[in-house]
């Protein structure tokens, strides 16, 4: 008898539901959002681009075909074959819901479809027009196979064309894409930090305006650059690399940072100082029921370059670099006043609640009486900011 | 030759370890998303709250047990209440280890599909995980013991340093602002905090075993340490999960602290998902707990109809187990029992303990004028 329920008990608990093989898998690298009428199959006449349309769909009973949802996998062949072929193909469905076009999809696919290794999300700025960055993301967050630190990425043109995109590294599109945001703090034109899945779920859930990384393809050229700013989970319009910059400076997120100006003494000259190290502190503060923001900036770094007519400057000179660390800093200054300009008067948006989360966690009383309408009173709140950059090296050559 | 497993005495300490591993078990997977959303900022003074609280309950337990030496709850509750009295009492008791059972084996059932193995049915989980949980329960306490120990040194160490990668997506700015709290949702979630809390009822059965060798001050003592590494542990659950996802997030997450772990990146290392190595870590702890809750449910069993072996009752209760835990499977009634178990809980350990050492004081009053 207890053999018997030994053997019954081996038989059906042994884990076998779940064995899936390696090789039974097509991995999922990268997903792509458009609107159902873009992200066509590229090169295709548009009778032929009509009837693929017709072929990769499905029969919707309920709502309309609002998404086109396209696949980046992996292939899983051997390599040796043509220079130029591609690690990666593309499958695309258009339908309403996610799932369900996914699960279509599987009459695309030999093997299943897994999620696990998802590098990154490219969601196109006519999706993100007709829908909330909430509702796209549903499926993304709720399902298990999604790991939270998927990249989120939006661009101007066809989600999709960013798919087919062969990368010159031939690796994988997905991987290519997603490790371009990877070096994102020794770059402050692109907004890296706290911007993928498992970041923008959370600020979905506060409530938080959101800020996603621009992503743009040219002809064979992809460049990261700029954000995409949400109000809550609505699209309200993109920023650009200077006004990021200014953003990075202003919340202290970028580890990393090159400053250009013109020389002080010389028109035309340009000097570059490479930030190294900072400290940063945005303080609110509330004075007779008045809020104002402190920013107080410390930079340490180098000077790196100098271009122009370079003769005659000796940057060893305490007074010559004095002049210049007063120049870099009035220019932080005034990168930061953009931003802070582009993001209050223009936008007349809370960039990722920081301000708000500033006041919330350090001001509550007056937070709980000014929460209801901080969208109004935001753009009214002065920032007051102080830069001091000191420039600790100046190379191999004075 | 003598069965060395069946082991009639341990120190102050190992009972301190039991009530440590037999309460930590499930819950710091399964309670604080409920208690985040019910008290919001200030989580953490719950916990710290429930943990003098629930204290003070195991201190009353002590200074009870201390009135009846050598003897468990089985024993001396129908003489504190009568025949019929004292069997309700026995039921009660053996009741909030029954339910925090059904309540752990479906929700590492729920975990463990939904994580792991999202292909197989929480039924199958459960089942693996009941028999290798009923076959250590049928073991004497030397051995549930050892494993326990064991598991306190190796399982809660592992998990302890996974949890601690979260510490890389900490934001201290996340805990604030610490002041001014709901005082009230800190107050009613100190009650609630007794799921994770739970499971140091046992003292009343496993005292016999200690009471001899300790006086009530080194208990006492013992138990402090217990529940304060069990608060810590709890703390930094709580912390570290408001730290890393907020207090609005952690509300909208069924498992906030496998979320937590999930969002993790090792830089420069391979290791990937650690929430399935928190998971590898937590199955034992969960399998210790239950293990202990099932031993004392059999033992409860076998004192009250004077039995000579636990090993009938564990096996009976299998099924009764398996079938309940299956009747969870709905999130409304989970959420139900769990509140109706921890007002039961509740009310034991500061409607009923009180009532015994009054009773008991009574008693021996009457029994001493009664010599006058």
């Amino acid at each position: 008898m207890s053999c018997m329920v030994l053997v019954c008990l081996c038989l059906l608990i042994a884990g076998c539901w779940d064995r899936r093989e390696l090789q039974d898998r097509n991995f999922v690298l990268a997903v792509a959002v458009d609107t159902a009428d873009a992200g066509d199959k590229p090169g295709l006449e548009p009778e032929q681009g009509e009837k693929v349309k017709k072929t990769e769909t499905f029969l919707q009973p309920h709502g309309t075909k609002r998404y086109r949802l396209s696949l980046q996998v992996l292939k899983f062949t051997p390599g040796g074959g043509e220079k130029e072929e591609s690690k990666t193909y593309v499958i695309s469905n258009t339908g309403e819901s996610f799932f369900e076009m996914v699960r279509d999809m599987l009459g695309q696919s030999s093997k299943s479809l897994w999620f696990e290794h998802l590098q990154v999300i490219i969601i196109s700025e006519a999706v993100l027009k007709q829908a909330g960055l909430n509702e796209i993301l549903d499926f993304f967050k709720r399902d298990s196979e999604m790991r939270s630190r998927i990249k989120l990425y939006v661009t101007p043109g066809t989600a999709r064309d960013l798919l087919e995109y062969n990368p010159p590294t031939k690796e994988a599109g997905g991987i290519y894409l997603a490790d371009l945001i990877r070096l994102h703090t020794r770059n402050s034109h692109v907004a890296g930090s706290r911007t993928d899945l498992g970041y923008t779920v959370q600020y979905l859930d506060t409530r938080s305006n959101i800020l996603l990384p621009r992503i743009e393809i040219a002809d064979k050229v992809v460049k990261l650059g700029g954000s995409a700013v949400f109000k809550k989970d609505q699209f309200i319009g993109y920023v650009d690399e200077y006004a990021i910059a200014g953003l990075k400076f202003m919340y202290g997120t970028e580890q990393s940072a090159v400053i250009v100006i013109e020389s002080p003494e010389k028109p035309g000259q340009i000097m570059t100082f490479e930030l190294f190290r900072h400290d940063t502190r945005l303080i609110p503060h509330v004075e007779d029921g008045t809020i104002y923001f402190t920013l107080d900036i410390n930079m340490y770094g180098n000077l790196d370059e100098i271009q122009g007519d370079i003769g005659g400057e000796n940057t060893l000179d305490p007074q010559y670099l004095h002049k210049l660390e007063a120049a870099f800093a009035e220019e932080i200054k005034r990168n930061i006043l953009y931003a802070d300009n582009v993001f209050k008067k223009e936008l007349r948006v809370d960039c990722v609640s920081k301000f708000a989360g500033k006041m919330k966690a350090y001001e509550p009383d007056t937070w709980e009486l000014v929460k209801d309408q901080w969208d109004e009173i935001y753009p009214t709140i002065p920032l007051v900011i102080s830069v001091n950059v000191s420039i600790q090296k100046i190379g191999s050559h004075k | 030759m003598a069965n060395l497993e069946a082991k009639t005495y341990m120190s102050a300490w190992q009972l301190a370890i039991v009530v440590f591993v037999t309460c930590v078990g499930a819950q710091i997977m399964l309670s604080p998303r409920a208690l985040i959303e019910q008290v919001g900022h200030g989580t953490e003074l719950s916990v710290l709250l429930g943990g003098v609280l629930f204290y003070g309950a195991v201190c009353l337990m002590l200074v009870l047990a201390k009135k009846y030496p050598g003897e468990t709850i089985v024993e001396y509750a129908p003489r504190l209440f009568g025949k019929v009295g004292g069997t309700i009492i026995i039921f009660w008791f053996n009741l909030l280890f029954f339910l925090q059972v059904t309540q752990i084996f479906n929700g590492i059932g729920k975990i463990i599909t939904f994580y792991m193995f999202d292909r197989t049915p929480p039924e199958v989980v459960i089942a693996a995980l009941l028999v290798v949980s009923t076959y250590c329960a049928l073991q004497d306490w030397g051995t549930i013991l050892r494993v326990q120990q064991f598991m306190f040194f190796v399982a809660y160490s592992i998990l302890t340093i996974v949890w601690m990668t979260s510490i890389l997506n900490f934001q201290p700015e996340n805990l604030l602002p610490l002041w001014p709290v709901n005082i009230k949702a800190v107050i009613m979630g100190s009650f609630s905090t007794w799921g994770m809390y739970s499971g140091y009822e046992c003292v009343l059965l496993l005292i016999p075993l200690v009471y001899r060798q300790a006086s009530l001050s080194s208990l006492l003592k013992a138990m402090g340490g217990s529940f304060g590494c069990l608060t810590m542990i709890f703390l930094m659950v709580i912390v570290v999960i408001i730290g890393v996802l907020t207090v609005d997030e952690a509300e909208n997450l069924l498992y906030p602290a496998l979320i937590v772990i999930r969002s993790v990146e090792l830089p420069g290392t391979f290791i990937e998902r650690l929430e399935n190595y928190l998971l590898i870590a937590w199955v034992p702890v969960v399998f210790d707990t239950l293990t202990a809750m099932m031993f004392f449910m059999g033992q409860v069993c076998m004192r009250h109809w004077r039995h000579a072996d636990h090993r009938p009752w564990v096996l009976l209760s299998v099924p009764i187990i398996y079938v309940s835990c299956i009747l969870l499977d709905n999130q409304h009634v989970y959420d139900m029992v769990n509140s109706v178990t921890m007002w039961i809980g509740m009310a034991f350990s500061f409607g009923v303990i009180p009532i015994c050492l009054s009773l008991s004081w009574w008693q021996k009053r009457k029994a001493g004028k009664g010599c006058d």
